[in-house]
């Protein structure tokens, strides 16, 4: 479902081009958890925003599901992001102010596939769902860091997406919000059958995926 | 913004209210120059409001025909005194004035009371001098004519006891004129045919300059120079509120440009939400549309507090100034409500329209951004 071929990414800064990512192949089937692992700077991220339609690779390709990402129109690859991925960045990502319940039906009402009302049914069964329920309309300053956390990973789910990125999701959390948050992406991946991409310089949270990929200086590693 | 806007909203009321005063004020001062037939008598006022009668004729389109590039607008007019008319005493003098109801400038800006419609053919207007009914029908020579308005006092003669008619009328006159003057019609009533012109100045032209070019291009005219003094003031007045036009224009370039640079920091601040909002399907249209219409919600709410504060200015100046003038009896003439109204919610659209300008580069620019460059705040 995932197939990413020959990946690469270069910036140009003061001191000359940095090669980010340097070619990579990366294959994953449909419905596994696979965690990309690797010191910071190695790349892991730059592949994730590859993947994810945010950052535009210098050469190579990326395909989901048949279809060639990079080769989409600009809007074509917003509405691609808006139906077939959900985010979960590393930092928190609700806009401050919309009621978590707004953030959460936001990617709906963006996309247009449901009607408000049904946009907002949706957004609370999610919420009710990472465990948020009496939070609905609570801003996302009132609620805690692993709370924002879980609403993010509501909202990465409201269009029901096919790949599920999850960009060091517990960075700046407790060690047992880390693990409740872990265990609600595996529900997800689990339950609904979601594939996972997970970025992480945790290898104790990559001990659960069905498929590692080491990076380092931009290559993948045995 | 708020100043900004009240700025401009308040000046352009007072603009357009002290250019409508002007407009009363000063056509009632009569023209800059009076051009007659060389040889006719003149009697100089201190305003030049009406040629004088005379048998010497000019062509009516004679000073179109010159086109003098220091001469703004001018008007044709005929004058002739007649007797036994039927209006006034049996053998009481009447000067018949006859002017071009397009064209003139020195009539109608007399008039203190008229009929609520446009002047018709068959429509006379009094002079301050003469007593009648509006609506009301007057005798000229036995034909009817309906008294449609009435001047205010000039202190100028043949103003204050004269009768009023568009040329058509007057010339319409002419056999019964003919018939009570034993047959001769006075020249000036002919078709195509004037006694003489009132002329204002092109802006920055002087006095001296038009005599010359009109003498030097059209003969058998003399040019008779109205108070210098008062052709200055206006001519001065009309380049101030040019200048002050100017100065607002330059005024909301500034604004634009600074609301530019304000929400350009906006934009840089809220890259990361804007990353957001494209990481999870925003699409670009969408995101420029947010923002404008954010700009655009701002910058008009702006707009409604300047037009507020605008309000409330230009009630200090009536209170200040207005009422000192009315109690002087210098009238000031504020535009109507409805105007003014207008004039309110232009400024409104144009505090919104500098948003929508101000935020669309900065927001263009984003828009095109690497969405992961956003997210990160980088963009």
């Amino acid at each position: 479902m995932l197939s990413c071929r020959g990946l690469h990414k270069r910036y140009r800064t003061e001191r000359g081009e940095i090669e980010a990512l340097a070619g990579v192949d990366l294959d994953v089937a449909p419905g596994t958890f696979a965690a990309v692992i690797g010191r910071s700077g190695s790349g892991k991220s730059s592949l994730m925003a590859m993947i994810g339609g945010l950052s535009r690779p210098s050469d190579g390709t990326v395909g989901i599901d048949g279809t060639d990402l990079w080769g989409l129109s600009d809007d074509g690859l917003a509405e691609f992001r808006n139906r077939r991925i959900g985010f979960v960045f590393q930092f928190t990502s609700l806009l401050p102010t919309l009621r978590l319940v707004d953030n959460v039906a936001l990617p709906a009402l963006l996309g247009r596939r449901l009607g408000q009302r049904a946009a907002y049914e949706r957004a609370a069964v999610l919420l009710d769902r990472v465990g948020l329920a009496d939070y609905r309309a609570a801003y996302p300053a009132e609620v805690s860091a692993g709370e924002q956390r879980r609403a993010v990973i509501a909202r990465a789910l409201v269009n029901e997406p096919a790949l599920l990125l999850a960009d060091e999701p517990t960075a700046d959390l407790d060690e047992q919000t880390e693990i409740e948050i872990m265990d609600e992406l595996l529900a997800v991946n689990c339950e609904l059958g979601t594939t996972l991409l997970l970025v992480t310089h945790n290898l104790a949270l990559a001990e659960a995926a069905e498929q590692v990929v080491h990076i380092a200086g931009g290559r993948i590693v045995p | 913004m708020a100043l900004g806007c009240g700025v401009v909203f308040a000046g352009t009321v007072l603009m357009r209210s002290i250019d409508r005063s002007m407009a009363v004020g000063f056509t009632r001062l009569g023209a800059d120059l009076m051009v007659v037939p060389e040889g006719a008598l003149t009697n100089i006022t201190a305003a030049l409001l009406v040629v004088e009668p005379t048998d010497l004729v000019l062509d009516a389109g004679l000073l179109d025909r010159a086109a003098i590039a220091s001469l703004g607008r001018v008007a044709a007019q005929k004058v002739v005194r007649v007797a036994g008319s039927g209006v006034g005493g049996q053998f009481e003098a009447v000067d018949l004035v006859g002017f071009q109801p397009d064209r003139d400038f020195t009539v109608q800006p007399w008039l203190v009371e008229r009929i609520n419609r446009p002047l018709q053919p068959g429509d006379v207007i009094l002079g301050a001098g003469r007593d009648g009914a509006l609506g009301a029908q007057l005798l000229i020579f036995g034909r009817p004519h309906t008294i449609y308005g009435r001047l205010g006092r000039t202190g100028v003669g043949p103003h204050e006891r004269g009768l009023f008619l568009p040329f058509a009328s007057l010339e319409a006159l002419a056999p019964a004129i003919a018939a009570a003057a034993g047959g001769r019609s006075p020249p000036a009533l002919a078709p195509g045919k004037a006694s003489g012109f009132l002329a204002e100045l092109a802006p920055g032209a002087s006095p001296l300059e038009a005599r010359f070019a009109l003498l030097s291009s059209v003969k058998g005219i003399k040019v008779v120079s109205g108070d210098s003094t008062l052709s200055g003031i206006r001519q001065g007045l009309s380049a101030l509120l040019g200048g002050l036009l100017v100065l607002m224009a330059l005024m909301v370039a500034g604004l634009a440009l600074l609301v530019g640079v304000l929400f350009s920091a906006i934009v840089t601040e809220r890259r990361g939400e804007l990353g957001l909002l494209k990481a999870i399907g925003a699409r670009r249209g969408q995101v420029l549309g947010m923002m404008v219409t954010e700009a655009m919600l701002v910058t008009g709410a702006g707009g409604v507090l300047g037009v507020g504060l605008g309000v409330l200015a230009l009630r200090l100046f009536e209170r200040a100034l207005v009422r000192q003038l009315d109690a002087v009896g210098l009238p000031f003439a504020w535009i109507g409500p409805l105007d003014t109204a207008l004039l309110g919610l232009a400024a409104i659209a144009l505090a919104a329209a500098v948003g929508a300008l101000g935020v669309f580069v900065p927001a263009w620019r984003a828009s095109r951004r690497d969405v992961y460059d956003l997210v990160r705040g980088e963009g």
